[in-house]
């Protein structure tokens, strides 16, 4: 028997709220592993309901026309991260110290992964000064592995833009791999 | 390395408690059963006697623009009305036979204790509308200011409905502080 898809329950909570429970218990792993590799375990245990109570009372407003709903909740969980910009920061740059710490500082790496390790302060620093709307597209792309399609439908944004944020975001930490990189991302 | 592939290399995952998902969706359900409840309605419901509550029915609903919430109407075995329910605004009032609780229409009892304000939103329309079906005007439309400062400026006609019950429709036009 095929399961409903997201649409046809989103659909039918209409009527019977209870329905989009099921919602819950086929994303909610997926958005607090989303939350948590933002913000840290413990901000975003806080936020995982609110995600879902904000869809359970938006949830008139579900496009039927996508069957799976986890755009939209990424779409929802990114407004709410806006909030959280202080944390996110912070756990940003503890990732890149421990990535330089950690991988960059093994002898047996080569020098240029040494030097990729070294890069990752940087790196945390790059994706910090993006505006808010790149950085968003940059991390569902490359953290949640969302398709641009996908990107497009969580920001609600055309794809066209996505695919100009994603260039933008590119170029800038393009520029941390060339040579020089270092203090043209510092004059900025 | 890409350098997409830079930013991806510092995802880093996050350690939950084991109750994080039951707690996320304690939230989730709590909103659902909060819609599931029924809305309240008002606090205070004035009900009002009549000897003949079908054509008392039939006159608020015609004159005044109340509508009778049908599902809430209690009939007795013989098949009259023992109460019914009428929506106005947010507002609700029941309407049932006299005698019932101890209350008495002004038709047999031949006073009025006491009358029934109902704000709307254009009063010279719900009285030309009232006038139309019938209803006795004991009052015109007049305005009136209540008190100093603060003060209220009112809009207001009082109908009196086929048994004799004071009616008194307000049109709120302006509050100064």
């Amino acid at each position: 028997m095929n399961s409903p898809s997201d649409a046809e329950v989103i659909g039918r909570s209409l009527d019977e709220p209870e329905a989009f429970g099921l919602i819950y218990d086929r994303h909610a792993a997926t958005l607090l592993r989303f939350l948590g590799r933002r913000v840290g375990a413990e901000v975003a245990e806080g936020l995982l309901g609110e995600v879902f109570r904000i869809a359970f009372e938006r949830r008139k407003t579900f496009d039927p026309s996508r069957a799976t709903a986890l755009p939209w909740l990424y779409g929802i969980g990114s407004n709410l991260l806006l909030k959280h910009r202080r944390g996110e920061a912070r756990r940003l740059r503890a990732s890149a110290r421990m990535m330089a710490a950690g991988e960059g500082a093994d002898r047996r790496a080569s020098a240029a992964a040494r030097d990729a390790h070294l890069l990752f302060p940087r790196v945390a620093d790059a994706i910090e000064a993006l505006p808010d709307g790149e950085r968003e597209a940059l991390l569902l792309f490359v953290w949640e592995d969302l398709s641009y399609q996908s990107v497009a439908e969580a920001l609600e944004l055309p794809i066209g833009t996505v695919r100009s944020r994603l260039n933008r975001a590119r170029a800038r930490l393009r520029e941390l791999l060339e040579p020089g990189g270092e203090s043209r991302v510092r004059s900025r | 390395m890409k350098p997409l592939d830079l930013a991806r290399k510092l995802r880093r995952e996050a350690a939950f408690e084991p109750a994080a998902l039951d707690r996320g969706k304690a939230v989730l359900m709590a909103a659902i059963r909060q819609e599931g409840q029924p809305k309240r309605g008002p606090t205070i419901v004035p009900q009002v006697p009549y000897e003949d509550v079908n054509a008392a029915l039939a006159f608020l609903e015609r004159a005044f623009g109340f509508r009778e919430i049908r599902t809430a109407r209690l009939v007795s075995r013989d098949g009259a009305i023992d109460h019914a329910t009428l929506a106005f605004g947010g507002s609700l009032i029941g309407i049932g036979p006299e005698g019932h609780h101890g209350a008495i229409s002004p038709k047999s009892g031949g006073i009025v204790s006491q009358y029934i304000s109902v704000y709307v939103d254009d009063v010279d329309t719900h009285y030309q509308h009232a006038v139309a079906a019938g209803a006795r005007i004991a009052t015109g439309l007049s305005d009136y200011v209540w008190g100093d400062r603060p003060y209220e400026a009112h809009r207001t006609y009082e109908a009196l409905d086929p048994e004799g019950h004071r009616w008194r429709f307000h049109q709120l036009l302006r509050e100064v502080p």
